[in-house]
């Protein structure tokens, strides 16, 4: 096998956290508390997700004043035209469970910066930006942001001058929210496919700005909360 | 929080809070479990997620029950298995507790079926009983 038709590695063990949720869903299922066929689709469907949609509407806003201000306006029927339908794509046929069909397009400007967060849970618009990471779940990030965010934002890397407001979008069962950021310089003439590859998870989510030559995200550590809270206690 | 605010229509009783008291089998698998991580290094896979992290995304969403598939206003109080904002809730203090130091999805994974056990949807001796023939499936090749 010449070294061009390697297989990719792969994990050659079972482990006991593999076992556990095939158990899980197994014992679930038999009780009745879903279908293997609704799960199936479901699954599908979520395998389908990612943040290019996303990338790709805040690309075509850079580039279509038009679109920008459908955009902002109706985030919904802006999705349409990057492929994602909130309301008829996934599988329920009305949005996803807990994430409906409400997406508000936050427009940064030089002097205004939006982030997003889930104060409650871990929110997200995942028919247009695809599983959250880590860190946006947990009480760590949620907390504090809404207390702090100028500090969480420079402990994210993004150092924002002392004259741009922040303002803090909180996510909730209705609404979901993704930060369209100021064009970066040094982008004049770019493709809306050059643009979008600029466009990470984290500028959506309003935690880092497009840069030219930056189209990954940074690996964030993730830390607990000093003062966990106990919910019912 | 006054039920209005709720993000889901929970269960008829409400949510009372999470017992964190570890539960045998779930800490067997936490002490003794290799976690995503450590298996992708060791074997050179660079995918950052386990593959099982969609499926119990979705075993998740499903069990947020008439959430599935009906808006919210529409959810009937009673009819969620397991609501969303309650499980993450459960799987908040867990992780800040008995999972601190497990990684996520794996912490994700134990705090459902910690949740799950508690609420006796499942049994803590079945979930052993079928985790070991499933174990066996999956050796068996």
């Amino acid at each position: 096998m010449s070294e061009q038709h390697k297989p990719a590695p792969m994990v050659d063990e079972v482990s006991d956290f593999e076992v556990l949720e095939m158990a899980v869903r197994e014992l679930a299922i038999e009780k009745g508390l879903f279908s293997a066929e609704d799960h199936r689709r479901w699954t599908e469907y979520v395998h389908s997700l990612g943040p290019l949609p996303a990338a790709r509407l805040v690309a075509k806003a850079w580039l279509d004043p038009e679109y920008k201000k459908l955009a902002v306006t109706d985030g919904v029927k802006a999705s349409l035209q990057v492929g994602v339908d909130w309301i008829n794509s996934p599988p329920t046929g009305f949005g996803t469970p807990s994430d409906y069909c409400a997406l508000r397009v936050l427009e940064d400007t030089p002097k205004l910066k939006h982030v997003v967060v889930c104060t409650l849970c871990s929110c997200y618009p995942r028919p247009i930006l695809g599983q959250s990471p880590e860190w946006y779940r947990t009480p760590n990030y949620r907390r504090r942001l809404v207390r702090w965010p100028r500090q969480v934002l420079a402990e994210f890397g993004l150092q924002l001058a002392p004259d741009v407001e922040i303002r803090v979008a909180d996510s909730n069962q209705k609404t979901r929210y993704i930060v369209l950021p100021v064009r970066p310089a040094g982008t004049e003439g770019w493709t809306e496919e050059r643009l979008a590859e600029i466009v990470t998870r984290d500028c959506l989510i309003g935690v880092a700005v497009p840069k030219p030559g930056v189209t990954a995200n940074a690996k964030r550590p993730v830390h607990p909360a000093v003062h966990p809270v106990h919910h019912g206690h | 929080m006054t039920p209005s605010e709720k993000k889901d229509k929970g269960s008829d009783a409400g949510w009372q809070g999470m017992d964190t008291t570890p539960i045998p089998l779930l800490e067997t698998i936490r002490s003794r479990g290799r976690v995503w991580e450590d298996l992708a290094a060791q074997y050179g896979v660079t995918n950052p997620d386990p593959p099982w992290r969609v499926t119990l995304d979705a075993t998740c969403d499903m069990l947020a029950g008439d959430s599935c598939v009906l808006p919210s206003d529409q959810v009937a109080a009673g009819s969620c298995v397991l609501p969303v904002l309650e499980r993450r809730a459960e799987e908040d203090d867990l992780s800040a507790t008995i999972y601190a130091d497990v990684p996520f999805p794996e912490r994700q994974l134990l705090a459902l079926a910690h949740s799950l056990i508690r609420r006796g949807l499942i049994g803590e001796e079945e979930l052993a009983r079928r985790m070991k023939e499933v174990h066996e499936r999956l050796t068996s090749a």
